[in-house]
């Protein structure tokens, strides 16, 4: 059988705007049918580009695309491509065209000219297909992420292609709603030999593919199966990409005792491999016991049973909160988690007086936010709130005014204003010299990203509170903002962090809450709040991948439930105690 | 409620769900009762017909179990200017007027009968609008308004009227409603956040209100465009290449209740021309 898309000495260059810039430079690539295909890269490595070429969306300046036996470049095959080839985006919001579930449905099937009898089949067929039937007369702005993301594929497949291509489709979602798609994508594969490609910044989840490709400054730098692709970390970093947790883990394990396998990829393969590792350790039937937490100062910032109702004293009322507790003690990183539409977000807007508590307090530096004396422009800048997407809130033309603003709007005098950019530049490592006068939208997303933290530093707030702060970054940019987070707790900064990254907050928080329904479920150290993989699956979450594997090792007897761990040092020093054999201490 | 509650859940043409025979009608149905009723009303110089019309739209509330208070309210926005404009008619038209009785007469005010059947036709027709709009509005979604404006108007299509683009740009402009209003609130919390004033300016400096408003303005423009380009890549990614060779899903059907309707708003539109 040929090969469904097939991809020759590629280029593309941009030059639309500004100068050229030379996205992809002579890609090489060949799809079979039926396979399931990762793409991976940093941001700007060409894979997005190279994704558009696959549908028609872009047209080669040199080099050939076919998809059967089509060339991307003969117009006349454009809607059989694009039937054959079907995409989903990274936002839902800005690919659904109607205001009716089914009918956003219908759309791809009517732009084919099908006969409506067979439109409804394919709707009917494609809303089952994703589980979406129940919401078929709904309005798509009612849904989740998660549901919006379902029925984008459901748009796709009722279209019937023989492709499916996801450019960052699970970006935004939650634990739960990735967990849904993936499965969704792996069931289309399997039982209907659907062709998967999916462009991702998730390397775990490319290890459900057959083959990973690694793009890099507009070349195929890098392909194999993952299980061999991940056994090449240097090769890896180099192309600015990380590796799965678990992957991670066991290539240490493996530096440590040569016959712990390092190609292991996930948590239960590595469980696995400590089970059948000899000779293994009896379970340490002792460990330390945890330390006492250190006595803490009063709370910088505390929310009391606090209760919010949408659209209070209207028929459409809506309770977003029931029952939030959250105290943050300064110098602490605290973690919100939370599916979305638990609350989460709602929550932290009452920590700087943006919302009213309608029921409960809401505390700030030892001040009760309900005391109308309050000046809440002083709360909003002790508690600095950056948005979800702060980059898309930017509106200088310049860096440096943009990160202005705050202090400008103080009306503090030039001098400190200056002082002022300048540390929150520093902070977030856009140095001011080269950065004050850089166009905002010419920056990389990472950057752009930092620039907003910026703006909300330069008011000097003693809590920062995060929504979503690495969401949509690529590995690297990813990586140095969180070191950049830490480098500023370490500066004294308090942070709350709300993220959907469950290994982000396990290596990086001091304590958890755990906000679902409306109220806060649990909270406590990420020992505690890990111990409860039952409740939080329950509330749409999951355990960090570390926490997985412990669990794991639990049920199968080889830890006692007080040896747990959820961090890759702490994982390594556990598991190498087992894996240490008979005769050595555990030291 | 919260300051910034406004901006969410902005509702365009309230549309209320009862599930009653007006609102399962065929959209072009509606649309075409509301041109008979609008031609029978401004057809008629009768102030009893344009009553009568009045009437037969409180039935239709009824009908489709509706309450009238509810309907009402939505039209009391509009009483001061009907008011005014009643007042202005019955000051200067009266000197225009045929009838040879006058009531009453000082200076350039002249009340006669035939001004004040004048004056009193005038604002049970624009009641009488007002009533029909609210009433297709109520009864039927936006986005069904529009398939029946694009039936409708399908014919058009063929000498180049552009009425498939014009009813999918309106859909998708009200699917947007609701995310764009969304991203306007966080664009706003996300400014006060940052030391930043919501409103409070003062009405009589409309160079601070705008400059106060523009970081609110820049980001949602510059959002709204990216969110246009990333959708006409995705409506293309989904083989849309226009109106032509495109088929549809959403069916209107005429039913027999629809004929029986058109078959009574002709019928009306017969009697009120017999009573004028």
């Amino acid at each position: 059988m040929p090969p469904i898309l097939r991809v020759e000495n590629l280029h593309h260059t941009y030059s639309r705007q500004g100068p050229p810039v030379q996205a992809l430079r002579g890609v090489d690539l060949t799809v079979e049918a039926g396979e399931y295909v990762a793409l991976l890269g940093h941001n700007g490595s060409g894979k997005s580009t190279l994704a558009r070429h696959l549908n028609a969306l872009l047209l080669p300046d040199q080099g050939n695309v076919w998809v059967r036996q089509w060339n991307t470049r003969d117009p006349a095959h454009l809607r059989a491509i694009r039937s054959t080839v079907g995409m989903v985006f990274q936002h839902p919001d800005n690919q659904i065209v109607a205001t009716i579930v089914e009918e956003e449905v219908a759309f791809g099937p009517e732009n084919l000219g099908l006969d409506r009898s067979e439109i409804r089949r394919r709707v009917d067929e494609a809303l089952a297909q994703v589980a979406m039937q129940p919401f078929r007369h709904r309005a798509p702005h009612l849904l989740s992420g998660g549901q919006k993301q379902r029925v984008c594929i459901a748009g796709v497949l009722a279209m019937q292609p023989q492709v499916l291509l996801l450019d960052e489709a699970t970006a935004m979602l939650d634990p739960q709603g990735r967990r849904d798609l993936l499965a969704l994508v792996a069931r289309l594969h399997r039982e209907q030999g659907v062709t998967v490609i999916a462009v991702t910044h998730f390397m775990q989840e490319a290890i459900d593919a057959d083959r990973v490709v690694v793009l890099h400054e507009g070349r195929v730098a890098l392909q194999g199966p993952p299980r061999w692709l991940f056994q090449q970390p240097e090769a890896l970093r180099a192309l600015q990409l990380d590796l799965p947790p678990a992957s991670e883990l066991a290539q240490a394990l493996h530096r440590r005792f040569p016959a712990f396998p390092a190609d292991r990829l996930t948590p239960e393969e590595v469980a696995i491999a400590v089970q059948t590792y000899r000779p293994l350790q009896p379970a340490p039937q002792s460990l330390p016991p945890l330390l006492p937490p250190p006595p803490r100062p009063p709370p910088l910032l505390e929310l009391q049973h606090v209760a919010h109702f949408y659209m209070r004293g209207t028929p459409l009322e809506i309770q977003a909160l029931s029952d939030v507790s959250l105290a943050v003690h300064p110098g602490e990183i605290v973690g919100v988690l939370g599916a979305t539409g638990s609350g989460k977000s709602t929550a932290i807007q009452h920590c700087n007086g943006l919302l009213r508590a309608h029921a409960g307090r809401v505390r700030v530096l030892g001040q009760d936010l309900s005391d109308p004396k309050v000046d809440l422009r002083a709360v909003r800048r002790a508690v600095g709130l950056v948005f979800q997407l702060p980059e898309t809130q930017l509106f200088e033309q310049y860096v440096g005014d943009d990160v202005a603003y705050g202090p400008r709007t103080l009306g503090l005098a030039h001098a400190q204003v200056r002082r002022r950019v300048q540390a929150a530049m520093a902070a977030v490592g856009l140095p001011f010299a080269t950065f004050k006068d850089r166009v905002t939208w010419t920056l990389s997303g990472g950057e752009m990203r930092r620039a907003a933290i910026a703006g909300v530093l330069a008011l000097e707030p003693q809590v920062l509170v995060l929504d979503e702060p690495t969401a949509g970054l690529d590995p690297q940019a990813r990586q140095l903002l969180l070191r950049q987070l830490l480098d500023l707790q370490a500066q004294g900064c308090t942070l709350v962090l709300v993220s959907h990254n469950m290994d982000e907050l396990a290596s990086l928080c001091h304590r958890l809450a755990v906000i679902a329904e409306g109220r806060t479920a649990l909270t406590g150290s990420p020992a505690e709040v890990f111990a409860q993989p039952a409740l939080l699956r329950a509330f749409g979450l999951e355990l960090p991948a570390m926490a997985q594997i412990s669990e794991q090792l639990h049920s199968k007897e080889l830890l006692p439930p007080t040896a747990a761990f959820y961090t890759l040092t702490q994982a390594e020093a556990t598991i190498s105690q087992l894996l240490a054999g008979p005769g050595k201490e555990p030291g | 409620m919260s300051e910034f509650e406004f901006l969410r859940n902005v509702t365009v043409g309230q549309y209320l769900p009862t599930n009653s025979p007006v609102h399962r009608l065929d959209p072009r149905t509606k649309l075409l009762l509301a041109l008979l009723v609008v031609l029978a009303a401004t057809s008629t110089t009768s102030p009893l017909a344009t009553l009568l019309l009045l009437g037969v739209l409180g039935g239709v509330t009824g009908v489709a179990q509706l309450d009238a208070r509810y309907v009402l309210r939505g039209l009391l926005p509009v009483a001061p200017f009907l008011l005014f404009l009643m007042v202005m008619q019955l000051l200067f038209q009266g000197r225009f007027s045929l009838c040879s009785t006058v009531w009453y007469e000082w200076h350039f005010v002249r009340v006669t009968p035939c001004l004040l059947e004048l004056v009193l036709l005038g604002a049970l027709r624009l009641l009488l609008f007002l009533f029909v709009l609210s009433l297709l509005t109520l009864t039927t979604t936006a986005a069904y308004l529009l398939h029946g404006i694009e039936q409708l108007l399908g014919p058009l299509q063929r000498i180049g009227l552009p009425v498939h683009e014009f009813a999918l740009a309106n859909i998708i402009a009200l699917r947007f409603v609701p995310t764009i209003a969304e991203e306007l609130e966080r664009v706003a919390k996300a400014q006060v956040s940052r030391g930043g004033e919501f409103g409070g300016e003062p009405w009589y400096r409309p160079d601070r209100v705008a400059r106060a408003r523009l970081p609110l303005l820049v980001p949602l423009f510059v959002n709204t465009l990216r969110r246009a380009e990333e959708l006409v890549v995705a409506m293309q990614a989904r083989s849309y290449l226009g109106a032509q060779g495109r088929s549809r899903f959403v069916e209107l059907r005429l039913r027999p209740a629809d004929w029986g309707a058109l078959l009574l708003g002709g019928a009306l539109l017969l009697l009120v021309w017999r009573l004028a």
